[in-house]
């Protein structure tokens, strides 16, 4: 596990936010980047791609590249990075008062995770730029045909904002099956329907997802499900799904810390990402974590209000998740 | 900081301004049209301007204006006749260096980013970073000599050996040594079990300094490639590899390595068990961003974000201080025979300090 701190400067002024834009192929990233681009948001924005020429506007701050993995010698998948992000953002990062905002598109095919964990893991990204938000666009239409792939599941789990596009050629009760599905696999995400990447900028730049500052907004509908017992079928699922624990009680530290370590060692690679708010005992301010496959950030936040029913909130999403096994060892990390 | 120990012994000579972010500066020969002490920087914005000195008479001459695409390499030939220059539009642009500097050539590689170029250091042949590959280019023939695959990524760094037999090319998973003497022959290879982002050949042409993306440092023998020494332990990314060009009483030059803020210099150890001892100068407030021997000496000088330049005596304590970029500095450049460096900021300050009394322990 590797404790980091990847929002400690989000409050500089220096800091470029930068947003992640995934999709599967067709489904409208370069829509949505075209209009990110001719906005008048009144920010300047920078744009990485992966597939030059295909931006029409003329842009002095598009720079193109090829998606380069890299990988550690330890074989430990958080420590798989972009290469590439790590050359440029660097370079760019020399006439930052240039550019206001950062976006970087990848390839249809990417698995989101190495362009995030290289925001943890490079020391320039970590203190000069802040992830905003990984905005995932999705093909409403022939998302069903991808169900199988890999990453086209990956890139709607690692999502804080999911564009569910194309409705204009799905029937209603289709998109609302899709919805659900979607839901069910990301509980954190913010859900839009839109049609031709049509979106409020304001809901995709600026938005701090992972900001630990900001309150853990989860559909009440789905805490409700979960907290009634109507999870799916099967204990071990392939699929990528959602797992939210609410309980009361207060945290104890040591037992928490020792089951993290343990959790993300055996079960990192499958789990994507996490979120949190924890009473930890003894302790007056809410604790709040969020994590990345093996990455993981956490600190004391803001103090429980008075009228504040003080419990712990967790999310995870993941594959191979074991609901009740999860529930049942975060319950004995209670005091 | 700690503060200053000796008395003071460089004074600014001249200051200049770029207009952004300074990205090389290359000092002039002795036999170059232009006065004895001047130089050529570059910047974030695209200029390159030849700074003609004299004394503290500066006359700038502009080689190009601002483009508002970075220049990230330049690179002077090793007569000083040819000065190159790559960067992020792709062009790397040739000049004959004279009293009015001629382009003589410019070579369209848009849309890869150009940032590293060498010169060979005995003939006019440039090599250049050009996505994966490496060219190599003849000013004498205006003529591609070679085009070199490095395969695994993106070339991140190229180095020729000093003698000029062999061009070393790094990247993704290790470093590939071709052969000036046959091209197409298959390189030599020396694996890095991560990325190798940096590289220097030392001057006696022993050995190979790669600095990391898993912040480690890796030390090749040349005549033993196979077993490369390796120091980790740094807390951050390794931002600099650095030889001195005298050797010590070990007969290998001091390595300087800089990482975050922090500052190790590495000399070879009569032990090969131990291999290189780390010696851990002290810090600066922010990152390190270059960082150079001075020639013919073992008096390092680092420039830092923090906006402080700091000379190192002695290799452990503190010589002297200097400042003069509010916004930090990015560059350093010793001049190769006088007694003067040069310094770029992160905001286009271009400062020369000069040597004005001999203080003890330099040299």
């Amino acid at each position: 596990m590797v404790t980091t701190e990847l929002n400690d400067r989000m409050s500089d002024q220096d800091v470029v936010p930068v947003t992640v834009l995934t999709g599967y192929l067709g489904a409208g990233k370069t829509t949505l980047l075209n209009r990110i681009l001719t906005h008048e948001h009144g920010k300047k924005v920078a744009v990485i791609v992966n597939e030059f020429g295909e931006i029409g506007i003329d842009n002095q701050l598009v720079v193109d590249t090829d998606e380069e993995i890299f990988e550690m010698n330890n074989g430990c998948i958080c420590c798989t990075v972009r290469g590439d992000l790590i050359r440029i953002i660097g370079k760019l990062m020399r006439r930052r008062d240039k550019f206001d905002h950062l976006v970087i598109e990848t390839t249809g095919l990417a698995d989101p995770a190495p362009v995030i964990q290289t925001f943890f893991m490079d020391d320039d990204m970590q203190s000069k730029t802040a992830l905003d938000a990984v905005v995932t666009v999705v093909d409403s239409k022939h998302i069903w045909q991808h169900w199988d792939s890999d990453e086209a599941q990956e890139q709607i789990a690692f999502a804080d904002v999911i564009l569910l596009n194309k409705t204009d050629l799905v029937e209603a009760a289709q998109l609302d099956e899709l919805e659900q599905r979607i839901r069910s696999m990301n509980v954190l995400a913010k859900i839009y329907r839109t049609r031709d990447a049509q979106v409020e900028m304001a809901a995709l730049l600026g938005v701090s997802a992972f900001d630990l500052n900001r309150a853990l907004e989860l559909d009440p509908h789905f805490l409700e499900d979960s907290q009634h017992g109507h999870h799916h079928e099967h204990e071990h699922d392939e699929t990528v799904k959602s797992v939210a624990i609410v309980e009361p009680g207060a945290v104890d530290g040591a037992k928490l810390n020792q089951w993290m370590s343990q959790l993300l060692q055996t079960q990192g690679p499958d789990i994507f990402r996490m979120k949190g708010i924890l009473h930890m005992a003894g302790e007056e301010q809410r604790f709040v974590f969020q994590g990345v496959h093996m990455l993981f950030d956490g600190r004391p936040d803001r103090p429980w209000k008075a009228d504040e029913t003080r419990r712990n909130e967790l999310v995870f999403i993941g594959r191979n998740l074991n609901e009740d096994q999860l529930k049942e060892e975060f319950r004995a990390c209670l005091a | 900081m700690p503060r200053v120990k000796a008395s003071e012994t460089f004074t600014a000579l001249w200051q200049q301004q770029l207009s952004d972010y300074v990205t090389a500066i290359v000092w002039l020969p002795a036999d170059s049209p232009f006065p004895n002490h001047s130089l050529l920087a570059a910047s974030a914005a695209g200029e390159i301007t030849v700074f003609a000195a004299e004394g503290s008479q500066v006359h700038p001459i502009e080689l190009q204006a601002p483009t508002d695409a970075s220049i990230d390499a330049l690179a002077l030939a090793h007569t000083g006749q040819f000065v190159a220059a790559g960067g992020q539009s792709g062009e790397v642009k040739i000049w004959r260096l004279q009293a009015q500097p001629e382009l003589i050539a410019t070579l369209e590689n848009a849309p890869a980013w150009v940032d590293r170029l060498v010169w060979h250091p005995a003939q006019n042949l440039l090599a250049f970073s050009l996505g994966r590959y490496v060219q190599v280019w003849d000013a004498d023939t205006n003529q591609v000599v070679a085009t070199l695959h490095f395969e695994n990524s993106t070339v991140l760094d190229i180095t020729w050996d000093p003698a000029g037999d062999r061009l070393a090319v790094s990247g993704y998973q290790g470093i590939k040594v071709w052969s000036i003497a046959d091209w197409d022959a298959d390189p030599t290879w020396v694996e890095i079990p991560s990325a190798s982002q940096l590289i220097a050949w030392s001057p006696d042409g022993k050995y190979i300094a790669s600095g990391n993306i898993d912040r480690t440092i890796s030390v090749i023998e040349w005549e033993n490639p196979g077993l490369p020494w390796v120091m980790q332990g740094f807390s951050g990314k390794i931002r600099q590899v650095s030889w001195s060009d005298t050797a010590l009483k070990q007969g290998a030059p001091l390595l300087a390595t800089s990482s975050s803020q922090s500052i190790v210099v590495w000399e070879r150890h009569p032990d090969e068990t131990i291999g290189w001892e780390g010696k851990v100068l002290g810090q600066h407030d922010d990152t390190v961003e270059a960082m150079q021997f001075q020639p013919g000496t073992s008096l390092l000088a680092t420039a830092g974000a923090d906006g402080w330049v700091v000379l190192w005596q002695k290799l452990n304590r503190i010589g002297q201080m200097l400042q003069g970029a509010p916004g930090g500095f990015s560059q350093l450049a010793w001049h190769p025979k006088a007694q003067q460096f040069a310094a770029g900021g992160q905001r286009g300050e271009l400062i020369v300090w000069k040597q004005t009394s001999r203080g003890q322990g330099f040299g």
